[in-house]
């Protein structure tokens, strides 16, 4: 008992120090909640995303805040999980103040569409492409991708300008990958492609083969496969297996490099494609995030790493624009500093603008961040090829390309 | 007429797997007297150990495999003691509840220590082999070999070891088995390795075919409820039997209606079997 009592002192004791070596919570005044899946299979992209976003908190920190004060961030793992975030996201309004929660994927945004409305607070997503928020977005809801409808019509149209006669797909059985697929397919038939086979299949599967089996059998010029890493590596390798020889395109959840540490690279070099939102990386805006993510995390931004970064610029910016602190406030300015003012892309620039009575429409690193009614920038999308072990720049279609 | 006997051929891999993935769950349940819940999270630990030792360690595949199921099968019989054996007497619903809250202890630690995104063992892509028409690859073949050795060998002891017969005598009475002599604490214990050691061996099969992620082993776990339902949640032979029935049915569904349907198929399959023969296939008496 004496050395229960010994160690609990010292622990107290610890604790204090720690307490008073950290800094103060005091100085923060306004709270952002970062709701990502940190665990499970998203895990990677929520990790980038809580990264790009405590980068831009430094950032708008460093250049004195907000008017409401210093921006602090509280991190919360989803697991991918839309249950699990409206947990994390009630317990981040109800007991640590927050007035936005930022980062949530498609499934956990459309779970928390209610609480956002209800509790009065921003809700805003740097990945979210589903298109059941351009039915439901718009009101505290946001987000800084564009619908998969884009990502669909991307695909639609590489897949028809690289001239392939016949194509199969398959499609994970998730909204998120129905939608694009399901526009991709409209395109498709719009040009006269042979659709071979259309399969939805279940993820969480030890093998696809079943799915595979007609897929072969029918020999397409090509393969599109909107799908996770877990399901879409095991189905790539399958098909290999069975003797596909043909192309793939493949859907954003695999443009990661993890892919040529699981599938051999000679399977896809030259062969696989990948389809993702993507900034226009020549603009100076994005080039300026690329060498400060460069600077911090010693790497190349990672998908919707761009994305994210604006989204809590936005965020910061709103706050600074609005009369109060609250999510409400922030709601109500998000539109008027991403539309119809002088162009701005840096928050210190914007901040000083903001100061000086200027309506700005701030375009960040991702782009022009102007938002349809269902609060959705339209989007600009990059398809990568695989080349010696790695996703390299294929082309890159503008957002004018879809308008 | 070739692409029907593919999707059967297929539906017996993946019936082969259901085997190996439901054999110690239905063990357990034969035995413990309990639905382990967290059996299919034992999956989970397997893979990921082989896929630890053989990928991050650099130990072959074998090896790796091997030690990757001894270490399942201890850990499966460390939480039979510590957490099972102390509350056994409250029933097998307290049980089945507690399994739940293992299989995301289990789970979550799985995913602490493993991280997030994907992984795959260090091993040569599968070779594909064409008999009649008929493509099957090797690390399928393996699967359906494995789960004849796994049913086969426990069949084995079951009905021709000392101890065997001892397991058979607890679980079909545990209090007239201990009146007369039998060691009730070592078959709970000779129980519990066998049966994880056997989720040990499902999950170097699921590391050996499929793409892990941390969540894919709790993914199993409605299949292998359908099929230990189906087999009537006491028989090894009829597990089998049920096994193969939910694969091939699976599988060969996908013919005739799309694959988003497979799950659906498997409990479709069960509640159709139950509704002429609610106990199971084994049978009400059979054990």
């Amino acid at each position: 008992m004496t050395a229960f009592k010994k160690r609990l002192c010292g622990m107290t004791a610890l604790v204090a120090v720690a307490a008073t070596a950290m800094p103060s919570v005091a100085a923060a005044d306004t709270t952002i909640g970062v709701l990502v899946p940190l665990t499970g299979e998203l895990g990677e992209f929520g990790k980038i995303v809580a990264d790009a976003v405590e980068l831009g908190v430094t950032q708008i920190n460093e250049a004195g805040g907000t008017s409401c004060g210093m921006l602090r961030t509280v991190i919360a793992d989803t697991g991918g999980s839309p249950e699990q975030a409206i947990r994390e996201a009630t317990n981040m309004i109800d007991s640590e103040g927050a007035v936005a929660i930022l980062g949530p994927t498609s499934g956990e945004m459309v779970a928390l569409v209610d609480l956002a409305k209800r509790k009065k607070i921003v809700v805003m997503s740097p990945y979210a492409g589903t298109i059941t928020l351009n039915e439901i977005g718009g009101d505290y809801v946001y987000r800084t991708v564009s619908s998969d409808l884009g990502d669909g019509a991307a695909s639609g149209l590489w897949l028809t300008d690289r001239g392939y006669s016949s194509v199969a797909f398959l499609v994970q059985n998730e909204e998120s990958t129905i939608s694009p697929a399901q526009v991709a397919r409209e395109t498709l038939a719009d040009a006269g492609i042979t659709l071979t086979d259309y399969v939805v299949y279940n993820p969480g599967q030890p093998s696809y083969q079943a799915e595979l089996i007609s897929v072969i059998s029918n020999n397409p010029d090509a393969i599109y496969l909107a799908g996770g890493q877990e399901s879409g590596i095991t189905v790539i390798k399958e098909a290999a297996v069975a003797g596909f020889e043909g192309d793939w395109l493949l859907t954003a959840d695999l443009a990661v490099p993890e892919v040529f540490d699981a599938i051999d690279p000679p399977i896809l070099n030259g062969k696989a494609f990948v389809e993702l939102a993507e900034p226009d990386n020549s603009l100076p805006a994005y080039k300026a995030f690329a060498e400060l993510m460069k600077k911090s995390a010693g790497k190349d931004p990672g998908p919707f790493a761009a994305n994210s970064y604006d989204m809590v610029m936005l965020a910061a910016l709103a706050l600074e624009a609005s009369e109060g602190c609250t999510g409400e406030a922030l709601n109500s300015a998000i539109r008027d500093v991403s539309e119809g003012g002088t162009s701005v892309a840096s928050f210190a620039d914007a901040k000083e603008m903001l100061a000086a009575g200027t309506d700005i429409d701030f375009e960040g690193a991702s782009g022009p961040l102007t938002m349809d009614k269902s609060g959705t920038p339209a989007g600009s999308y990059q398809i990568m090829r695989a080349e010696d072990g790695a996703w390299v720049a294929e082309k890159f279609y503008p957002a004018s390309e879809f308008q | 007429m070739t692409l029907f006997l593919q999707f059967f051929l297929t539906g017996i891999v993946t019936g082969s797997f259901l085997i190996l993935a439901t054999i110690g769950f239905s063990f357990t349940r034969r035995v413990e007297g309990f639905l382990n819940i967290a059996h299919a999270e034992l999956l989970g630990v397997s893979a990921f150990t082989t896929w630890g030792l053989n990928v991050l360690l650099g130990w072959h595949v074998v090896a790796a495999a091997i030690a990757g199921i001894v270490f399942t099968a201890f850990l499966g019989l460390a939480i039979g003691r510590i957490v099972y054996d102390p509350i056994r007497r409250l029933g097998p619903s307290v049980l089945l509840i507690t399994s739940v809250g293992v299989a995301y202890a289990i789970g979550g630690t799985v995913d602490a220590l493993v991280g997030t995104g994907i992984r795959t063992l260090d091993i040569p892509l599968a070779t594909s082999y064409r008999f009649a028409g008929l493509r099957i690859t090797d690390y399928q073949m393996i699967v359906v070999a494995f789960a004849v050795i796994a049913t086969g060998a426990l069949a084995l002891f079951l009905n021709k070891t000392s101890m065997g017969l001892a397991i058979r005598a607890i679980s079909a009475n545990p209090e007239l088995a201990a009146s007369r002599g039998i060691d009730v604490k070592s078959t709970s214990r000779i129980t519990w390795l066998i049966s994880s050691g056997l989720a040990g061996l499902a999950g170097v099969m699921l590391a050996v075919v499929a793409t892990l992620s941390t969540d894919i082993a709790f993914h199993q776990i409605l299949q292998i409820l359908a099929v230990a339902i189906l087999a009537g949640l006491g028989s090894l032979y009829a597990v089998i039997a049920a096994g193969l029935i939910v694969g091939v049915a699976m599988d060969v569904s996908v013919f005739w209606i799309p694959a988003g349907y497979r799950p659906l198929i498997a409990f479709a399959v069960v509640i159709l079997v139950l509704l002429f023969r609610p106990e199971g296939l084994a049978g009400r008496k059979s054990r």
